[in-house]
């Protein structure tokens, strides 16, 4: 008879026990190693979990740092400069040196395919024992997200790492959800001062896609195949662009500057006050800082009635 | 046998060599003599082969152009290279012979034999950019001795030399003879050429004006019209004749 | 009596030298990197003896700094050999191998390949260069005419070929951004990563082009001397000229698919040659190949320790060392007149 009263309910308990404990993100997000991962066209093999990481990409730096995987980084590339805790080297992420990079004993190196020879000092690294996985620049947001999980996967920061992609994958959705629909503003994305720019096939410009501004770059796309035409002047004062983001302000370009150009003053966005400078860096990075450079654009684009 | 058959060189309308036809028998020496522009140095480097030529030159049978025969060539102006020494420049006249490879035993033999007897051994070691200019024209005779060639083509070869060089040096190349060299040269200095020369070929504006042995050419009328009666002829006691030009140039 | 004979031509004492100071500074340039390797163990390694590096280190030195230093070699070895050549056959003292349009021609086969976004362009870049390198030669011969083996023509030609290529290669990098910064960096010349493969057909290429050229150095003389006196001499000026040319152009286009454009060891090393023998003449060819493999691997020496670990492009080594060494030179010149 006691047996029979509690059997239902021990089954329950043990049920719900089982359950939560398959369903425990501890459990199941614990990277396995040795482990073989797909990233950048490349297949890679870790045979232990890395504690010392060479990073030769910024942005893959900003997120190294963001899962919590900072203590795991042992040198980061001389253009890493985020965050400023990074342990800046004089590596340079496009013609790395391969045997510098051996002699501080990495266990694994991250390498942009864009990097000079890339192929090779891969396998150089490889034949040296050193694992290196190869990044690919993103083209969307998703590639984002995904490279994101991978980084987690890899240092065994995978929790950190969803946590990372849904909180920004939220936030930008917030940021759009809440900027007003900015169908048809004309915006200039402003590269250098020689006035090279993104068309919306590139990963900046699909950002400013998102809002459904109207960029100026796009009419111009047949001048550069990789989707940085070079814009002239006197283009601008003809399209006319109601804000312009200033992508090179860390060069020393201001909104005073950009007034001083000669016909310039002409242009909506300088007239009406409505040049914005970017944060450094910023928007060349595809960490997460990213979701920085969409609200740097919601509140200008906010300004723009 | 040289057999010169109708040999012209044009540049456009203007002829340098007009139409010549001669032969010049194996082992002696002809010396073409003429005023500036005449032609001389033009038919010289034409029989070398190296300049384009309407007609026919032919050495034994075989065009000039073709480069088969050894024919060594002493010219007016060299271009002097620099960083080069007197051994290694004379030494190039051996260069063909050797199969432009190292050096044979002969042609060092021989090249020493002929720097002794042109007294150029002490200067073997000099720049041949540092040579004066006499001292140039003598490398340059030694370099085309050690050829052994078969013809030799000299332009004004003892311009630059005292009258001591100017005899050892024409001596020497008059041995040549011996061994079955035929040479031609031209001279300014048509006594020295008398000299040496047996047969004199006295050019005017690319044509032939006289040609025969040196003792008749001499003494021609001809000659005195070539050089618009510039020049006086002499003949000293022993037969020999001397050219020199005349202080009074007759009215044209 | 004895017949006596000229002395020696060449002072051989000189390439000895040369050579035995180009087998230490290969081995310097083994020793020395980012990684510090035991020396006594890198002699066993190389030698074959037991007790040398063993895993790791092994491979670095084997796989990784061994190609790199004979690639050095090999590159400094053509470009110098190249430029001593084109110094007779143009009879300039400041011809390099270069002239006539091949580096113009060979950035533009780079440009070419880093453009098409075709990995097999990529792979194939060596391939562009060395195509480019030699079909911008060929084009200056091309468009000399009739006078294609007169110097003085075919440097013109070459300027004008040179700037053509510059042009298309100037539009292509300004409709294809992202070339920009690969192009650049090839030109600046660079080693970083030799393996065995690139060390295997460089040789070939660049050891054949050597031999055609040090076999033919005493008619390379006769060019040094006015056309006629070449032909007395039994040379066919205008023929060797182009066989000169087309060997230095082969040497320098495999050169340049390895390593991009390196300069002024074309120019410099075959001056440093004739400041020691006094000679320029091209007896002097094979002492000029060894001096500039030593000066080459010399350079990429300090390319990969003096910043390390920053990478200096080669390029700006050579051009450190060379400019105010032609300097120095000229102004001897001028001093010793």
């Amino acid at each position: 008879m006691f047996k029979a009263r509690l059997r239902a309910p021990a089954i329950a308990i043990v049920a719900i026990v089982f359950a939560s404990v398959l369903a425990s993100p501890a459990h199941a997000a614990a990277t396995k190693y040795p482990l073989t991962i797909s990233s950048g066209g490349f297949k890679t093999t870790i045979s232990k979990e890395p504690k010392r990481i060479i990073s030769l990409s910024p942005s893959a730096t900003e997120i190294f740092f963001s899962i919590g995987a900072a203590k795991q980084v042992l040198l980061v590339d001389s253009l890493s400069n985020y965050p400023k805790s990074a342990p800046i080297s004089d590596i340079s992420a496009f013609e790395p040196n391969v045997e510098a990079i051996v002699g501080k004993k990495p266990d694994l190196v991250l390498l942009s395919v864009d990097a000079m020879k890339s192929t090779e000092i891969r396998n150089a690294l490889i034949k040296l024992k050193v694992p290196v996985l190869m990044e690919k620049a993103p083209t969307q947001l998703s590639d984002v997200y995904a490279e994101i999980n991978v980084l987690g996967k890899v240092t065994n920061k995978q929790i950190k790492a969803n946590a990372l992609s849904k909180k920004m994958s939220t936030d930008i959705k917030g940021i759009l959800a809440s900027a007003k629909k900015s169908t048809g503003v004309r915006i200039f994305h402003e590269l250098d001062d020689t006035y090279y720019s993104v068309t919306s096939d590139t990963f900046i410009g699909r950002v400013y896609k998102d809002f459904g501004v109207v960029n100026v770059a796009d009419a111009a796309a047949g001048a550069d195949s990789y989707g940085y035409p070079q814009l002239s002047a006197e283009y601008l004062l003809k399209s006319d662009p109601q804000a312009i983001f200033l992508a090179d302000a860390q060069y020393g370009v201001t909104t005073e500057s950009v007034a001083k150009r000669a016909g310039w003053s002409q242009i909506s966005a300088v007239k009406n006050n409505k040049v914005f400078a970017l944060t450094a860096d910023v928007p060349s990075r595809w960490g997460p800082r990213l979701v920085d450079f969409y609200r740097d654009i919601a509140k200008a684009l906010a300004k723009i009635s | 046998m040289i057999k010169i058959n109708n040999l012209s060189v044009r540049y456009g309308d203007f002829y340098a060599l007009n139409h010549i036809t001669l032969e010049i028998p194996r082992g002696t020496w002809t010396c073409l003599v003429g005023p500036n522009g005449a032609g001389k140095t033009t038919f010289l480097k034409t029989l070398l082969g190296n300049k384009a030529y309407d007609g026919s030159i032919t050495i034994d049978g075989l065009e000039v152009y073709k480069n088969l025969r050894n024919v060594a060539f002493v010219p007016q102006r060299p271009e002097i290279p620099a960083g080069m020494d007197v051994a290694e420049y004379v030494m190039l006249g051996r260069a063909r012979l050797d199969g432009w490879g190292r050096e044979s035993k002969k042609s060092r033999q021989f090249v020493h034999t002929i720097l002794e007897e042109t007294q150029l051994l002490g200067l073997q070691h000099q720049l041949v950019t540092q040579l004066s200019g006499g001292e140039m024209q003598r490398v340059l005779i030694a370099r085309a001795l050690v050829q052994e060639p078969e013809i030799m083509i000299l332009d004004e070869p003892t311009s630059a030399l005292d009258l001591h060089h100017q005899i050892s040096t024409l001596n020497q190349i008059d041995r040549l003879k011996d061994s079955g060299t035929t040479i031609i040269s031209t001279m300014h200095d048509i006594t020295l050429g008398a000299m040496y020369a047996e047969r004199i070929i006295v050019m005017h504006k690319g044509q032939v004006l006289l040609d025969g042995p040196s003792n008749e050419v001499i003494h021609s009328p001809e000659l005195k019209k070539a050089f618009d009666n510039g020049i006086s002829i002499f003949t000293l006691d022993s037969g020999r004749p001397v050219i020199v030009a005349s202080r009074e140039l007759p009215a044209p | 009596m004895q017949t006596q004979e000229m002395g020696r031509i060449w002072h051989w004492r000189t390439t000895v030298f040369v050579g035995i100071l180009l087998a230490f500074i290969l081995l310097l340039g083994v020793s020395f990197g980012p990684i510090s390797l035991d020396f006594t163990k890198i002699i066993r390694t190389l030698f074959g003896f037991s007790g040398g590096l063993k895993d790791e280190e092994r491979t670095l030195l084997l796989e990784l700094r061994l190609p790199r230093v004979l690639l050095a070699a090999l590159v400094g070895a053509a470009l110098a050999t190249s430029g001593a050549v084109y110094q007779t056959v143009f009879r300039n003292p400041l011809a390099d191998p270069y002239l006539l349009g091949a580096a113009a021609g060979a950035g533009l086969g780079a440009t070419l390949a880093f453009t098409g976004s075709n990995k097999t362009f990529y792979a194939a870049l060596p391939l562009f260069a060395f195509l480019g390198a030699v079909l911008a030669v060929a084009a200056t011969f091309l468009i000399s005419g009739k006078a294609f083996s007169d110097p003085a023509t075919l440097l013109l030609s070459g300027i004008a070929i040179g700037s053509f290529a510059t042009a298309v290669q100037t539009y292509l990098q300004q409709r294809n951004s992202q070339v920009l910064r690969p192009v650049y960096s090839w030109i600046l010349g660079q080693l970083t990563v030799a393996d065995w493969n690139v060390v295997k057909w460089a040789s070939i290429y660049i050891v054949l082009a050597l031999f055609i050229l040090i076999r033919m150095s005493r008619l390379l003389d006769g060019l040094l001397l006015s056309d006629e006196e070449a032909f007395s001499l039994g040379i066919s000026p205008n023929k060797i000229r182009i066989i000169a040319i087309a060997a230095a152009t082969l040497a320098t286009a495999t050169a340049v698919s390895a390593s991009g454009l390196i300069g002024f060891v074309g120019i410099v090393v075959p001056h440093l040659v004739r400041g020691l023998t006094k000679r320029a003449t091209n007896r002097a060819l094979f002492t000029v190949a060894l001096t500039g493999a030593g000066f080459l691997v010399l350079a990429d020496l300090g390319a990969r320790t003096l910043l390390s670990p920053a990478e200096l492009p080669i390029g700006v080594i050579t051009a450190f060392v060379g400019a105010p060494f032609l300097l120095f030179v000229l102004r001897a010149k001028r001093v010793m007149k």
